[in-house]
């Protein structure tokens, strides 16, 4: 089983944090860690298993709590591999993934702008996609969409 | 001092802004600025139906449309546990190549008239509306097709199809020798081309850079061939490949994946033309909108008992590894879906190889990154 | 005046008949004045009245009546849009220039510098971000200025109507001339709604 594989390989450097290791449609597996030992967790998949090249982060609001996964490749296995870890409490955070892969960057301050999970210690959280005074995490359960309101419209008498 | 190039510049090709901090002519840091064109696909994804996310999905990539339904149909299908019969997959490779011909061409055709030649870009929109009428001719659209569908395709390609796709490959495969000869054979080209715009293998792999600027920092690595979805692994052709890492590199590369894509379309016609069957799955539930599904309360008992799940799905899109993740929670609607953009991190990657050359190296350098703003920012 | 003259006798009495300042010459709606009198009220009627032509005659000139068609028929025949892609339909934009459709055949010439052009096609959604830069843009250009929404999303926000980031039609920033339909319109379309916008600015000042 590549599941039981890929939870010996990470026992040695990141065995405490590894919750479960299961299928995933799509993906060879999926690794649930604990948040707190994040970086170990990078840290055990980039050098010990080889997954250098990271794809993905993205964040879910999961009303009750948030979720926060990432994907990432190997170039050696030429495989897929999910990450997630579960964020619970009214700010959820995490370590930044930008020590282990530099191109966690941008999606960080996606993942912050969008739905709200704060990433500590990254170099350069701000705005990404929203202009620097909007004040909501529009991904969140919470945020509804509606018909815009009317606007008045702005005629020209030819 | 800090320059704004953008978000109304002709270099920008689409909505976005290059902040360049210059000493004298010399670019000392960059900020991209991003975000004009952010929509909000993957909010409204939440309150649309599993096949109406595919028309957000032509609009999210404009030049790449078909590319980025299969790569949302990928993991839809996925996350809903159906399967799109063989000829759909066959269909999808199809145009899979025929929109990376386009893309290419459109990217070759805005590229070369940045840096001053005319006539490329004549050249390039006569031969991609030729490469457009074939996907008009099966799916009516000229760039929203809106052509696949949870479990399949919406209709087959009509009769005739293939011959004509036949013509058009064999007008392209003569075209690109003039393309190359317009391109390389040019002085103007190859001084502001070469060596310029430099990201070696180590640093793409960190910075997660895929697609053309990797493979031509000398790395193979094509989802197409690494990891074959729909029916790449039945098909040949080759990985384009080059080392200089430069911005002529990225133009060899592309050239040289257009011909490749021209063998895989001429595959794909062959098999269409001898293997005729259904286009779309059979037993889809009725609120997938499918057209003979049952009638009655049969689709909504099937709603309720769906299993739920959640989908990844990687697709070798015209700019790099695109890549869908939906979660499914047993509703009509996505709970949520999430789209990892290749240009996005590419262009992430832009004070890496933009630092240290100069101002009027921006145009060729950015040019070479293939930028499309509308994946950039969904 | 009693009785009307007869009509034989003519008003205006032969310069040699009598010296001119004793002659009473009866007018037509008034009383009798002298006919040096009737010079010099002909001479003060004329000024106001010239001046009355001469400034209207300014006037239209300044508000183009006088030349505005010669303004409108060279206008029209040389609309230079502001090379600005937004979204998809910035695509079929590049596409109306290209070999097939050859926009340029209609004067019609993209220009990189908002100072260059009276025409803004806006091709593509409109976000709340890039809102107050669409708006200087359009201020940046010189008058007479004419803008064609082109597409849905323009027009009226399209499928992304309902986004958070999104103006819903353009038409709540600048004012719009022409709305072109589809999504993204053909460049067929776009030709069309640049001959109706020429139609529009011949028929301007009517």
């Amino acid at each position: 089983m590549a599941t039981d594989d890929l939870a010996t390989q990470l026992a040695p450097r990141a065995g405490a944090n590894i919750l479960a290791v299961e299928p995933f449609q799509g993906l060879t597996a999926r690794v649930r860690f604990r948040p707190e030992g994040a970086l170990d967790v990078f840290r055990a998949v980039h050098d010990d298993l080889g997954y250098d090249h990271l794809s993905m982060v993205g964040a879910i609001d999961w009303v009750d709590h948030r979720e926060v996964f990432y994907i990432v490749w190997s170039d050696v296995t030429k495989q897929y591999l999910g990450l997630s870890a579960d964020l619970t409490g009214d700010a959820p955070h995490i370590e930044s993934a930008t020590p282990v892969w530099p191109s966690a960057n941008w999606h960080e301050r996606e993942a912050w702008e969008l739905v709200g999970v704060a990433f500590d210690h990254h170099p350069d959280m701000r705005h990404l996609l929203m202009p620097d005074d909007y004040a909501f995490h529009p991904l969140l359960r919470s945020f509804k969409l509606h018909e815009p309101e009317e606007l008045e419209v702005k005629s020209r008498s030819v | 001092m800090w320059v704004n190039m953008g978000p109304q510049h002709p270099m920008t090709h689409g909505l976005w802004n290059l902040r360049v901090k210059i000493d004298g002519e010399l670019i000392v840091d960059v900020d991209p600025e991003v975000g004009y064109l952010h929509r909000g696909i993957e909010k409204i994804s939440e309150d649309r139906h599993y096949n109406e996310i595919i028309t957000l999905m032509d609009r999210c990539c404009y030049v790449a449309g078909i590319a980025w339904e299969h790569v949302y149909i990928g993991a839809a299908e996925n996350a809903l546990h159906i399967t799109a019969p063989e000829r759909a997959q066959w269909l999808r490779v199809m145009c899979d190549e025929l929109q990376r011909l386009a893309s290419h061409i459109m990217w070759y055709a805005a590229f070369v008239q940045d840096l001053g030649l005319m006539s490329p870009f004549l050249y390039g929109m006569r031969d991609r509306d030729l490469i457009l009428d074939l996907f008009q001719s099966f799916t009516g659209g000229r760039l929203t097709y809106e052509y696949n569908r949870v479990g399949g395709v919406r209709n087959d390609v009509p009769s005739g199809f293939t011959d004509r796709c036949r013509k058009v490959m064999d007008w392209l495969m003569d075209r690109f020798v003039e393309y190359d000869r317009l391109c390389l054979g040019s002085e103007i080209f190859r001084r502001r081309c070469d060596g310029l715009g430099v990201l070696k293998a180590k640093e793409c792999v960190d910075l997660g850079v895929t697609g053309p600027m990797l493979r031509s920092a000398g790395v193979a690595r094509d989802l197409r061939k690494d990891r074959p979805y729909a029916v790449y692994d039945r098909v040949e052709f080759d990985v384009a490949k080059a080392d200089a890492a430069d911005v002529t590199a990225r133009y060899l590369v592309r050239m040289e994946e257009m011909r490749q894509s021209v063998r895989i379309v001429r595959q794909t016609l062959d098999w269409l033309d001898h293997h005729p069957g259904p286009v779309l799955a059979d037993h889809l539930p009725r609120w997938l909108g499918a057209p003979y599904a049952p009638m009655g309360n049969e689709g909504y008992l099937l709603k309720r008992n769906f299993p739920r799940g959640t989908g990844f799905a990687a697709v070798e899109e015209p700019h790099g590894e695109a890549q869908a993740y939906v979660v499914n929670t047993g509703g009509e609607h996505p709970y949520r879906t999430k789209f990892r953009s290749p240009v996005f991190v590419n262009l992430s990657a832009a004070k890496h190889y933009m630092i240290g050359y100069r101002v009027a190296d921006i145009p060729p350098i950015m040019g070479s990154v293939d930028i499309c703003v509308g994946e950039v920012d969904r | 005046m009693s009785s009307p003259a007869p009509a034989v006798a003519s008003p205006v009495p032969p310069k040699s008949a009598a010296p001119l300042l004793e002659t009473e010459i009866p007018l037509v709606n008034g009383p009798a004045v002298p006919y040096v009198e009737i010079e010099t009220l002909r001479a003060r009627e004329f000024i106001p009245q010239a001046k009355e032509a001469l400034s209207s005659l300014l006037r239209e000139q300044m508000e183009g009546k006088l030349l505005r068609p010669v303004f409108n028929w060279a206008g029209r025949n040389s609309l230079f849009p502001l090379h600005w892609g937004l979204a998809c339909c910035a695509i079929e934009f590049a596409a109306a220039f290209g070999a097939r459709w050859d926009a340029e055949r209609f004067g019609v010439v993209p220009r990189s510098s908002p100072r260059q052009c009276d025409l803004l096609i806006v091709n593509g959604t409109v976000t709340w971000k890039v809102a107050h830069k669409l708006i200087t843009l359009y201020e940046q250009m010189p008058e007479p200025k004419w803008v064609i929404a082109m597409g849905n999303c323009a027009t009226g926000g399209g499928p992304f109507r309902t986004a958070y980031s999104v103006v819903p039609g353009v038409d709540k920033l600048v004012p719009v001339d022409i709305y072109i339909a589809g999504c993204p319109p053909r460049p067929e379309a776009l030709l069309d709604g640049i001959l109706q916008l020429e139609e529009l600015i011949r028929r301007r000042g009517e």
